[in-house]
């Protein structure tokens, strides 16, 4: 298989993954998005393996490996303190004198508010990858041209 | 030499032409795997292509 027939059909599976997330928004099943997502995924690196016409050589596993090695070393930081906050919400200790009972519990992180601080790790994990994969790329070489 | 040009090189020993531009300008050490690689190409030995140095290994000029 041709690169850019991969690109096609990469971009074909990213357009259907998005239909399907919006349908199952609609249908309120997030189970279908997350299968979908799996599936896509999975037919990505399928594909991927199908690619004839270009070689992934030592220097450029190298520069991935950097990359998400770097990526993982900021992430789990940014990771752990989001974590550590959530869990000091679950253990709240409420400071007396205590609230008399049939009260508003305090105040825990809701499941929207953890959907959005879950879609900006996943952003923040995009860029951190996306940044540091083109950092390495010029550090190894891959911006270089001939003088010839 | 002999007109071999560097996507040549780089599909004989199975790489892409960024690498051995790369590895040319010194931007990447190659691993030890790909130096014995080009040298056999050549038909000479590793030092001959590559020179080690203790704090940057770089690659014999020439």
């Amino acid at each position: 298989m041709k690169k850019n027939s991969f690109f096609l059909i990469f971009g074909c599976i990213a357009l259907a993954l998005l239909v399907i997330f919006w349908y199952s928004v609609e249908l309120h099943i997030p189970l279908l998005i997350e299968i979908a997502f799996i599936i896509g995924i999975v037919s990505v690196y399928l594909a991927k393996r199908k690619v004839t016409d270009s070689i992934e050589d030592e220097r450029d596993v190298k520069i991935t490996e950097q990359a998400t090695i770097r990526t993982m070393q900021v992430f789990w930081v940014v990771f752990c303190a989001f974590s550590i906050g959530a869990v000091m919400q679950v253990l709240h200790i409420p400071t007396f004198p205590r609230e008399p009972l049939g009260s508003r519990p305090p105040d825990l992180l809701g499941p929207r508010m953890m959907g959005y601080i879950q879609l900006g790790l996943l952003c923040l994990m995009i860029f951190l990858y996306v940044g540091f994969r083109i950092y390495y790329a010029k550090k190894y070489g891959d911006f270089e041209t001939d003088e010839e | 030499m002999h007109n071999l040009t560097q996507e040549d090189l780089a599909r004989a020993i199975g790489v892409n032409r960024q690498t051995i531009l790369a590895i040319e300008k010194e931007k990447y050490i190659p691993s030890l795997d790909l130096a014995f690689k080009i040298s056999r190409y050549f038909g000479v030995n590793i030092e001959e292509v590559f020179i080690f140095d203790e704090r940057t290994p770089t690659i014999a000029s020439g």
